[in-house]
């Protein structure tokens, strides 16, 4: 034991860096600490995924509280594509175990896309499969605009959709935009996205 | 034999361990006090802490108590299950149900007099720093990355660089089938857990499109009953995958889906087996593990021998395969990574003058730095709602927002890691 | 998981039960997912011995008896010392001592589990040789831990070949171990290696598929989700017809093989894509590989048949199933014209981007070559009058690229034998081979008197132990025992020998109870391969092959922590 605690006074004598938090810091902190603390890890991830998104104008984040980095949503305004005109709402929930678990993802409205479900589930590799701690939040949101520049309808969500978009594609493209005026289609009322 | 109640020591009991405590060998450091020295600290003084206890766990405590650690703790927020039995040596068939936590401390006490183990059947979350700081050695035999990651977090920022005895050694061990690892963690010395995170396996995941509309293998039928169907059919209700009749349920329609795509081998182990992501697990593979946790513990609370430097994992599917390495500190670590410095700054100074103050510095050279607090954001450069949203303090002084020796993160993109700043006020 | 069953037996399930499993089945799930029903049944009908009662003993046992092991015998006649109380968690403290160990310690590990039947012997082991040979060749596995050198000569010598014997040594921080068989068969490695989907050699069946499909025409979606074996099949065949219009029929089963010509395969395998992302033609390209791997017979699968001759009358189920294998691999009639000979097929298919309809087209193609295969192959076991049931030849065939057959060695070749060998290893292995030669030193010095006295006495005027024996003294005797096992001119290596001999002379006779419990879950590893036959355990190499310069001992340091196989 008196060696491992040499080690760190040697290390200190040698003029290391210091830790980033000091045990001091914590006691001013008592009573608020310990669950705080890893909070502050996760929230130093978040604000660096945060700050450094690098959204173009077609993309804005929302949060409803803003101290809350956790919870918020993305609306998503393509600018080409025959989703123009449409403003798509993306929930993000970021949990406790970020950057090993994925963010979670939902579509909040109901929309006539190949690769996002009635539900709101939304088909994206990086969402599941292929997630790794080393990508961020720019890299997700990235990849949901894309799906409404080229949908994908190989491997569909919503097979209907992607059908309609292989084979009858001026069906789907006035699919595409009743349901985005907020009509009912084979039974299935859209949500109106178009812009206000 | 009343003498031997009271002190619990008879004659030749550390027969075995004292032939090392007795006398240095050919790779012990010179600080080592061989005898009365050693064996006082490690019987008498030191107190260690045990979070996990089920198949790791119960090793663990068994091998501390007859090591000699005469003051455990031990922490777990489960109770047992009858599929803990195979393995997890403390437990019978009559304890289902109650604390592991408290069944094991009971059952080692009986065993080994004169060891006292203290549970708590609960969270480690619920614990605070004071409650930490009290621990010689940390060894953690857990399941979860994500309790991992935070008494790791913990344990590096407990370090206090005034206090050497405020590093606590992080022993933590994990199994899977016939592979095993363990490792020894020197918090802010050597690399953490966090560091190691993307060498992790990910349990496999598959594309949600294949679970919607192409399954071609039993596990893609058994995640749409679990990803897509349980939450059509049962709206917010959650899925207990502890409760045999909500397994059933998901086998039942996984069975259905299964037939319908005419693919062969759903079953209620493999549906049970997937939405709980079970890991195969051993006792004998426990065992290693554990007891390679347990002898660094000893190790370096004695300092009878060197130590781990600091991971050994090891494959027994095709003969016996071990790899011993120096898994290396990352420098852009969330937890352990980045850089420290103290400021003196004046009460007078507004956020925004710090910030300029910490653009100017030669030694630190940032751009757009946005700063904050363990509890709040100061100032976030992005997104504009954020920026918006924090602007206001830009103008307010720090010492408004910071309390005195309070700790201020500073992220930017120029910095590869985070730097956080010990403010005070003159 | 291997747990697939047929449709109709999964669905009468569900009507029958609501299919959740029984008590045992759910005690023993974690382990069931990794060695299933089969490996578990060989475990409970198995039988071992266990000499003598120590922590290390103990701790092996404790890892046997938890998943359920048939029956153990643990013999020791000594009684309970002080020591013993200290160090082995089954002895209940204090209470325990002065009454016998091995019934004490068997009280302690059947307590845990009652589905294993546990009998402590308190005979010594040198009666048991002398008067009741025949029952010790009873046990399937016999375990010797510190165990002096005379005893194990005998036991040794009277267990070979049929009850496998294993020798775990320990003194401190070091151990090691062997495990003593002549030959060990495994059918379920859990190897990963995937069997061969034959790509290069597509059975007719296949290629007629590939070749049907109207890429150019087809509906697009469906385009998107041909799966990558049709893709390459199809090229290949292409890349083929076109070479045998260039350079004559003789081309005819070629395949890429410079690395231009594979860069240009991978490029037409590209410019079959009709949209840019098809995931499938990825898929196709990153496994183009498979196109030029040839499907043959691995090589140690190869060895075997020499190991058991077709012409050879087969002795054991195992044998006859390899001599089975051979006549099919020489005569197959799935692809007379590949001379090297082919495995039968296996059913079972990756999974791969596809929809379900291709998916389930391809695995019936498979499956109904595989059983056209399997025909074949039952009729040479029955030719040959090998008696096997059908469940047993459909695990065989499904692993049968991955079977392996180990070799052991006998106690005496290695101890004192193989000189030569163990010289070489100390070069090649130095820390493991100083570390083996100073565990077998101290064996060897168990049997003699010196060391004797330092087994654990509890009497009065008992000094500290280590003051008995002069630790100098100490080394000098394990450098004079250890150049016994060396020919004459090979000297140790200074600083590795240092290290071992002196961690033997710290701790001569410390049964740790980490080393212990490290022993114990290692060795409870082997033990539970060698009986359920499933996953490798460590041998002396490949039955097959010439090879000969493995040892078969597993070296453990827990100072810096690692193993080592010499």
């Amino acid at each position: 034991m008196i060696k491992i605690w040499s080690m760190k006074k040697n290390e200190e004598a040698a003029g290391k860096k210091k830790p980033k938090t000091s045990a001091a810091q914590i006691r001013v902190q008592k009573g608020a600490a310990s669950p705080l603390l890893t909070q502050c890890v996760l929230s130093n991830i978040v604000t660096i995924d945060l700050t450094e998104l690098d959204l173009p104008s077609t993309m804005k984040t929302h949060f409803p509280d803003p101290a809350d980095l956790l919870n918020f949503s993305l609306t998503i305004t393509p600018d080409e594509g025959m989703y123009t005109g449409g403003a798509f709402n993306f929930s993000f929930a970021i949990n406790t175990n970020y950057p090993h678990d994925p963010p979670k993802v939902k579509c909040t409205q109901t929309i006539y896309h190949p690769n996002v479900d009635l539900e709101g589930n939304v088909c994206l590799n990086i969402l599941r499969e292929d997630w790794k701690p080393v990508l961020n939040l720019n890299a997700v949101m990235v990849g949901l605009q894309y799906l409404f520049l080229e949908p994908n309808t190989d491997d569909p969500l919503n097979k209907e959709a992607a059908q309609e978009m292989s084979k009858n594609r001026d069906q789907f493209l006035s699919h595409v935009k009743s349901s985005m005026r907020g009509a009912n289609i084979k039974g299935v009322q859209y949500t109106n996205v178009l812009v206000q | 034999m009343t003498d031997v109640q009271a002190n619990h020591d008879w004659e030749g009991r550390y027969y075995h361990i004292d032939q090392i405590l007795d006398a240095p060998g050919p790779r012990t450091d010179e600080g080592f006090m061989a005898g009365d020295g050693v064996k006082d600290f490690l019987r008498k003084q030191s107190k260690i802490l045990v979070i996990g206890a089920g198949g790791l766990g119960c090793e663990i405590l068994a091998n501390l108590a007859l090591t000699g650690f005469k003051d455990i703790h031990v922490i777990d927020m489960d109770t047992i299950d009858i599929s803990n039995l195979n393995r997890q040596f403390l437990f019978r068939p009559k304890d289902v149900g109650k604390s592991k936590a408290i069944v094991a401390a009971e059952f080692i006490m009986n065993r080994v007099p004169g060891v006292k183990v203290t549970p708590y059947f609960g969270k480690i979350q619920d614990k605070d720093d004071e409650y930490y700081l009290q621990f010689n050695l940390v060894i953690c035999g857990l399941d979860s990355v994500e309790a991992r990651r935070w008494i790791n977090a913990t344990l590096v920022n407990l370090v206090d660089p005034e206090n050497p005895e405020s590093l606590k050694p992080l022993i933590d061990g994990g199994t899977e089938g016939f592979k095993g690892q363990a490792r020894v963690i020197l918090p802010t010395i050597t690399s953490c857990y966090e560091c190691s995170l993307d060498m992790l396996n990910k349990p496999t995941a598959f594309p949600i499109c294949t679970i919607a509309n192409t399954p071609r293998l039993p596990e893609h039928c058994i995640e749409w009953a679990s990803v897509l169907e349980w939450p059509r059919v049962h709206g917010d209700k959650k899925m207990d995958t502890d409760n045999p009749d909500d397994i059933t349920w998901l086998y039942t329609v996984a069975a259905g889906r299964a037939k319908e795509f005419k693919i062969e081998g759903v079953t209620w182990s493999l549906t049970q087996g997937v939405v709980k992501n079970i890991i195969p697990a051993i006792a004998s593979t426990n065992a290693i593990i554990a007891a390679s946790c347990c002898n660094e513990a000893f190790k370096i609370a004695t300092s009878s021998a060197a130590y781990l430097n600091n991971y050994f994992m090891l494959i027994g599917i095709e003969g016996i395969y071990s790899y011993t390495f120096e898994h290396e500190k990352k420098s852009n670590c969330p937890v352990c990574g980045g850089e420290s410095v103290s400021l003196s700054i004046s009460r007078e100074m507004t956020l925004e003058e710090l910030i300029d103050l910490l653009t100017e510095r030669q030694d630190i050279q940032i751009k757009n730095p946005s700063l904050s607090t363990p509890t709040k954001q100061l100032y976030l450069r992005a997104p504009p709602q954020l920026e918006e949203a924090t602007r206001p303090n830009m103008f307010k002084k720090v010492s408004e927002l910071v309390p005195d020796g309070g700790e201020v993160t500073v992220t930017a993109g120029t910095l590869p890691f985070s730097l956080s700043i010990d403010l005070s006020f003159t | 998981m291997n747990d697939s069953q047929p449709i109709e037996t999964a669905t009468t399930s569900i009507q029958m039960s609501s299919g959740a499993p029984d008590a045992k089945t759910r005690r023993y799930d974690r382990q069931l997912r990794l060695w299933a029903a089969s490996g578990q049944a060989a475990l409970e009908s198995a039988r071992i011995l266990v000499i003598p009662a120590t922590a290390t003993t103990t701790s092996i046992l404790k890892n046997l008896v938890l998943p359920g092991l048939g029956h153990f015998t643990l013999m020791d006649d000594k009684v309970v010392t002080g020591a013993d109380a200290g160090n082995n968690f089954f002895l209940d403290g204090f209470k325990s001592i002065g009454k016998f160990r091995a019934q004490e310690v068997v009280n302690g590990l059947m307590e845990m589990n009652d589905g294993v039947e546990g009998v402590a012997d308190v005979r010594n082991i040198r009666e048991a040789l002398e008067i009741d040979k025949g029952w010790l060749k009873t046990f399937d596995i016999v375990v010797a831990h510190n165990v002096d050198s005379v005893i194990l000569d005998d036991l040794a010598a009277l267990l070979w070949p049929d009850t496998h014997l294993v020798v775990v040594n320990s003194a401190g921080f070091l151990a090691d171990f062997s495990i003593h068989y002549r030959e060990h068969q495994v059918i379920e490695s859990h190897v990963e290696t995937s069997p061969s989907l034959r790509i290069d050699q597509a059975f007719p069946a296949l290629l007629e598929y590939a070749m049907s499909l109207p890429l150019d025409t087809m509906d697009i979606t469906d385009h998107a989700h041909i799966p990558y074996p049709v893709i390459l099949v199809r090229a290949l065949e292409e890349w083929r017809r076109e070479r045998e219009q260039v350079s004559g029929p003789s081309s005819g089963k070629g395949v890429p093989r410079t690395t231009a010509e594979r860069k240009v395969f991978k490029e037409r395998i590209r410019a079959m894509m009709r949209k840019f992302d098809e995931e499938n033609f990825e898929e196709a390209e990153a496994q183009a590989f498979k196109c030029w791997t040839p499907t043959v017979i691995p090589s140690e699968v190869r060895e075997l048949f020499n190991l058991h001759p077709s012409s050879a009358s087969s002795s054991t189920t195992f044998s006859g199933l390899v001599s089975g294998l051979s006549q099919f691999s020489q005569n197959n009639p799935a692809s007379p014209q590949y001379p090297s000979g082919l495995l039968p097929l296996t059913p079972s298919l990756p999974d791969m981007k596809s929809s379900t309809e291709e998916y389930v087209k391809l695995q019936k193609l498979f499956r109904a070559q595989s059983e056209k295969e399997k025909q074949v192959f039952k009729e040479y076991l029955s030719r040959a009058q090998v008696d096997v049931n059908d469940a047993t030849i459909d695990q065989f065939l499904k692993n049968s690229h991955a079977i392996k057959v180990l070799k052991g060695r006998e106690w005496k070749e290695i101890n004192p034998g193989a000189k030569e060998l163990l010289a070489g290893k100390l070069s090649t292995h130095t820390k493991e081979a100083a570390t083996h030669l100073a565990l077998a030193a101290i064996r060897k010095l168990r049997a003699k008197s010196v060391i004797s006295s330092l087994e654990y006495v509890s009497s009065p005027n008992d000094t500290a132990m280590t003051d008995i024996l002069d630790k100098d003294k100490l080394k000098d005797l394990l450098t004079a025992e250890a150049k016994s096992f060396l020919p004459p001119a090979v000297e140790l290596p200074e600083a590795e020998w240092l290290v071992a001999s002196g961690e033997v002379a710290r701790a001569p006779s410390a049964d740790l109870p980490t080393t212990a419990a490290f022993l114990g879950g290692l060795v409870a590893q082997e033990v539970i391969k060698m009986i359920t036959k499933q996953y490798i355990p460590i041998s002396a190499g490949n039955a097959a092959s010439s090879t000969n310069d493995q040892l078969g001992i597993c070296v453990v340091d827990l100072v810096e922590t690692w193993t080592g196989i010499l």
